[in-house]
């Protein structure tokens, strides 16, 4: 079993997922944000379902290794989605809705298919080996959508600061984790992550709780003073 | 160019991008698993 600091980690993050979506609903803005709510909603229950294997079987034992790596994957399938609906936020006036509908369909089928590729050839079990490859290149995907994403706000001058912010924590989140994975790799320490990521998890669903409580839909970023310059 | 062959174009160069940053991100890798989602701890590696 876990540590304490790794169960408060725990906690607090599944804490924070359910306050995003309670929040969402106080503000009556669970519709408008359906799939941030829903990403979050199947991240409790995957979190709950999660602790229930980790105290029956344990840390180490296969049934959690399986169920962590098969629920990662839904999870990282369900961030993409919401990526996705935060696109069709900022460019909904544009009428690019087709594009961002095609993109997505072609993106999440020339993941699968690579994912694949890379993974067919491999000895062990085809499924797992799948969903943990799908699962990581999804969220490297996710990582360089969130940047262009970021670009079309600063191009577009989006004022929402809700929408502003919500993309802004995700792509804090992303860039995080992608710092620590590098690390990780590169020190090789796994012990020296296992408090880090975590955390980085309970991140996310407090930057968007904090968002949705500070700022209502019609809250505006203020353009910034122009300074005139005497010539 | 028609819209859907443009999302193509457009989605293929994203994936493109998206795995070169990870090959380098990954260049030294040891085979440690590493997931992103939620405050869960990791399973212990065998």
């Amino acid at each position: 079993m876990s540590g304490p600091i790794d169960l408060i980690i725990w906690f607090l993050g599944t804490a924070f997922e359910l306050l995003f979506v309670v929040c969402s609903i106080a503000r009556k803005s669970f519709l408008r944000y359906f799939f941030l709510n829903f990403y979050l909603l199947l991240s409790t229950t995957v979190s709950i379902g999660r602790f229930f294997i980790l105290s029956s079987y344990g840390q180490s034992s296969d049934q959690y290794r399986y169920f962590y790596f098969y629920s990662d994957a839904l999870l990282t399938l369900a961030l993409f989605v919401a990526l996705i609906s935060l696109y069709s936020h900022v460019l909904g006036e544009l009428s690019a809705g087709e594009y961002v509908k095609w993109g997505a369909v072609f993106l999440l089928l020339g993941t699968a298919g690579f994912s694949y590729v890379v993974v067919a050839q491999s000895t062990e079990r085809l499924a797992t080996s799948f969903a943990f490859e799908l699962s990581q290149n999804l969220y490297f995907v996710g990582l360089v959508l969130t940047y262009i994403l970021w670009g079309a706000v600063l191009k577009l001058r989006e004022t929402r600061t809700r929408l502003v912010q919500i993309i802004l924590s995700l792509g804090l989140y992303f860039s995080a984790y992608a710092a620590s994975y590098a690390l990780l790799n590169f020190s090789g320490k796994f012990s020296m992550m296992r408090y880090i990521c975590p955390a980085l998890g309970c991140f996310l669903p407090l930057s968007w709780s904090l968002t949705m409580l500070r700022y209502t839909e019609e809250s505006r970023l203020a353009p910034a003073h122009l300074v005139a310059v005497p010539r | 160019m028609s819209r859907k062959l443009g999302a193509l174009v457009l989605a293929m160069g994203i994936l493109v991008g998206a795995m070169a940053i990870k090959t380098v991100l990954t260049s030294n890798s040891n085979g440690t698993v590493m997931m992103a989602n939620g405050p869960a701890p990791w399973p212990i590696p065998k």
